[in-house]
């Protein structure tokens, strides 16, 4: 019965939802997965790629994870072709600011700002939801390092550490526990890059995380210049090798316990 | 057979609703419970938050926003639909200083508010704003006053009232409960508003916003820790009552 | 005809202007305020066609004040005034420009004072010391001689009473009575007004 309120997306369903925006949220927990880890020295983005082709031109660097501006970047979870409109507004609402007051957008406004456009897509008529989850990393002399995350309905918010996309509630549930453990230590940038790719590697429905199907991109402060890297295929395989070893030995040395166990 | 009238907004139903409308209103029964209390010198407004996911920032998190440095609005329903709204009420604020010269009395905003929402169900290929809203704040003659606007664009003046998730029973709580002498005062204006969110409140006192707004001062936000004390207050003047009842018996 | 003075020191910014308000030969009043606060930590100075400095002002400022609505912060001395002389820009090229001649002044807890020259034409400049309007003429010989970069705002505030003292005394026009204003990190303040009393006392 609930057809009738789902074929458009101007309306409300009588219990007062909007169907074609949970039907868009519900698209984007099958895309690619995105997480972003808000670090003390900087912060980064990760993401699954989906299309490992072999006769893909590499040239292009990188598919998911676009920069918007001077200090800011984002990555995309999605419907590709919606994100690519997203990203093109997104790049030409940072310049219009600087445009006009010749610095470069706050974080937290040119998230609001895209917001915007796309809560208008949910309440003007003939149009449906972009189907796009965003994750943005910058820096702004506001609030420093910043990570936010947007949804299809024009919702946004602040994170330390979030992810969107396929499996996107184990992988929080994983961040909340790995970085509860480390309450009290302040989490670097290099621990970040670990974490990533251990919560990647968890979430991932393939069994083995090849870095093909890795990109992670940083973001840092140096001599007050925002830099942004993104990692090269060498440095993940580095990153993934480090994880399988300190898998590796965790799983020994639980085996040598379970081995001890019994002589006891 | 409603299906055929509640696709389009603009049309009523055979019995004469407006089922888009009344939909939306659904989805203010949703949200988060805002509650708002005019006292004698003071407006104060309060909503639960949705508790905060550990690894969010707090920071990012509103329901309660200024309007202009006199008007202050908190809302049930979709935030993102609220954030448009706040957007096009701030502009109203400020062209209105530029226009006339003076701050928007509480009355001409609200107005402003509803008219935006009643267009909304009115006008063709649009939905309703999904949002409820409570405006309070300080005319230039000092006098404080407390709005609420519903998705239909309908608006009312009220000493306090409550919008979004059980409203209804903060309502009945306020009716019992709102006294002129009691609210006289800040303190007691804001001890009635946190009494209310008590009443209702998913999480218990941890996840409260509480705003108050003095003629003529900037708008405050209440501390956690202020707000946990409110609350301790709240809870003895509670089992104090227990006790009188108990020994009555 | 109007004057308006600013100069920067290290850690504020002063501002002065005529308080003569005239239409062709008639002086209509001689207490006009011409130096506006827009913020707590930002003024701006505006002279030229009368009404259109009013009118350019206010909508600068609100667009100021809902800037800070929306964000919680104020714009920045520096994005402010690009932001004025963008929107000046912007009206040059329409059908109804302003003719207005402004300073923008502000103090910014990171970046500190900034004072910015913007005129008609929508020229804008960061400048340690400039006038607008005739009075310039004889201020830019006084501030060359007397500014230097540790200037205090008592010697700021001499350097404004010299140059008024030498407008009174040779430009044709009768600027009788000077408003003054200071921005720094406690924000923006009024100070003493300078005249042709004051200076004889």
């Amino acid at each position: 019965m609930a057809r009738r309120y789902d074929s458009r997306t101007t309306i409300f369903s009588p219990e007062g939802r909007l169907y074609q925006v949970e039907y868009a949220m519900e698209a984007i927990s099958h895309a690619g997965t995105c997480l972003g880890i808000l670090a003390e020295d900087g912060i980064l983005l990760a993401a699954e790629c989906r299309s490992t082709n072999k006769l893909l031109d590499s040239a292009i660097p990188s598919e998911k994870i676009y920069r918007l501006n001077d200090n800011m970047v984002c990555s995309v979870a999605g419907i590709t072709s919606d994100a690519n409109v997203l990203t093109s507004e997104l790049r030409l609402i940072a310049q219009r600011y600087q445009f006009s007051y010749g610095e470069v957008i706050p974080c937290e406004q040119l998230v609001s700002h895209l917001c915007d456009i796309k809560q208008a897509y949910t309440q003007y008529g003939g149009k449906r939801p972009f189907g796009v989850s965003l994750l943005y990393m910058g820096w702004d002399n506001k609030y420093g390092y910043q990570l936010y995350q947007s949804d299809p309905s024009g919702n946004y918010g602040g994170w330390k550490a979030t992810c969107i996309g396929n499996n996107f509630g184990a992988a929080i549930s994983m961040l909340k526990q790995e970085l509860a453990d480390k309450e009290n230590v302040k989490l670097t940038l290099a621990d970040a890059k670990d974490l990533a790719i251990k919560v990647l590697s968890m979430t991932l429905d393939t069994t083995k995380l090849t870095p093909e199907k890795v990109e992670m991109a940083t973001l840092q402060r140096v001599d007050n210049k925002t830099v942004y890297s993104v990692l090269e295929k060498p440095d993940v395989e580095k990153l993934i090798e480090k994880y399988t070893k300190v898998q590796a030995e965790a799983e020994a040395a639980k085996k040598e316990k379970q081995a001890k166990q019994p002589t006891k | 057979m409603s299906s055929r009238y509640d696709r389009a907004v603009t049309i009523f139903s055979p019995d004469g609703h407006l089922l888009q409308v009344e939909y939306a209103q659904e989805a203010v029964r949703k949200g988060s419970t805002a509650v708002g209390v005019r006292g004698a010198n003071c407006v104060v407004l309060g909503v639960e938050k949705k508790s905060v996911a550990q690894l969010q920032e707090d920071r990012k998190v509103r329901k309660i926003c200024m309007l202009d440095n006199h008007v202050v609005m908190a809302f049930a329903g979709l935030t993102a639909d609220a954030r448009i709204m706040i957007n096009r009420a701030q502009v109203e604020c400020q062209s209105h200083r530029l226009n006339v010269e003076d701050p928007v009395t509480l009355e001409y905003i609200t107005r402003f508010i509803a008219q935006l929402k009643q267009k909304y169900t009115q006008s063709n290929g649009r939905r309703p704003f999904g949002i409820s809203c409570l405006i309070g704040g300080f005319d230039a003659d000092g006098s404080a006053h407390l709005f609420q606007t519903e998705p239909s664009g309908i608006f009312y003046e009220y000493k306090a009232n409550a919008t979004g998730r059980s409203a209804k029973v903060v309502r009945e709580f306020f009716e019992k409960s709102y006294r002129e002498e009691e609210v006289a005062n800040e303190h007691g204006a804001v001890k009635l508003a946190i009494r209310a969110l008590l009443e209702v409140a998913q999480s218990g006192q941890n996840n409260l916003e509480v705003a108050i707004m003095e003629n003529g001062k900037p708008l405050k936000m209440l501390d956690t820790d202020v707000i946990t004390d409110y609350v301790k207050i709240i809870e003895k003047e509670k089992e104090e009552e227990l006790e009188k009842k108990k020994q009555k018996k | 005809m109007e004057t308006l003075l600013g100069i920067k020191g290290p850690d504020f910014v002063m501002l002065a202007a005529d308080t003569t308000h005239a239409r062709s030969i008639i002086v209509m009043k001689e207490d006009q305020n011409k130096i506006h606060k827009v913020s707590d930590s930002l003024l701006i100075s505006t002279v030229g066609e009368s009404g259109d400095t009013e009118q350019f002002t206010e909508f600068i400022s609100k667009n100021i004040a809902l800037y800070k609505m929306r964000n919680g912060y104020d714009l920045s001395p520096r994005e402010s005034a690009h932001f004025t002389r963008k929107n000046l820009a912007e009206y040059l090229r329409s059908r109804t420009p302003y003719q207005v001649f402004m300073f923008v002044a502000g103090y910014d807890p990171n970046a500190g004072p900034e004072l910015t020259f913007i005129d008609y034409l929508a020229n804008a400049l960061p400048v340690n010391y400039a006038g607008h309007g005739y009075g310039a003429i004889f201020a830019s010989s006084i501030y060359d001689r007397y500014w230097h970069p540790n200037i205090t705002q008592a010697e700021a505030y001499d350097v404004f009473k010299k140059c008024i003292a030498e407008i009174q005394k040779r430009l044709v026009v009768n600027l009788k009575n000077f408003t003054v204003a200071v921005v720094d990190k406690d924000g923006v303040r009024d100070l003493e007004p300078i005249s042709a009393a004051s200076l004889a006392a």
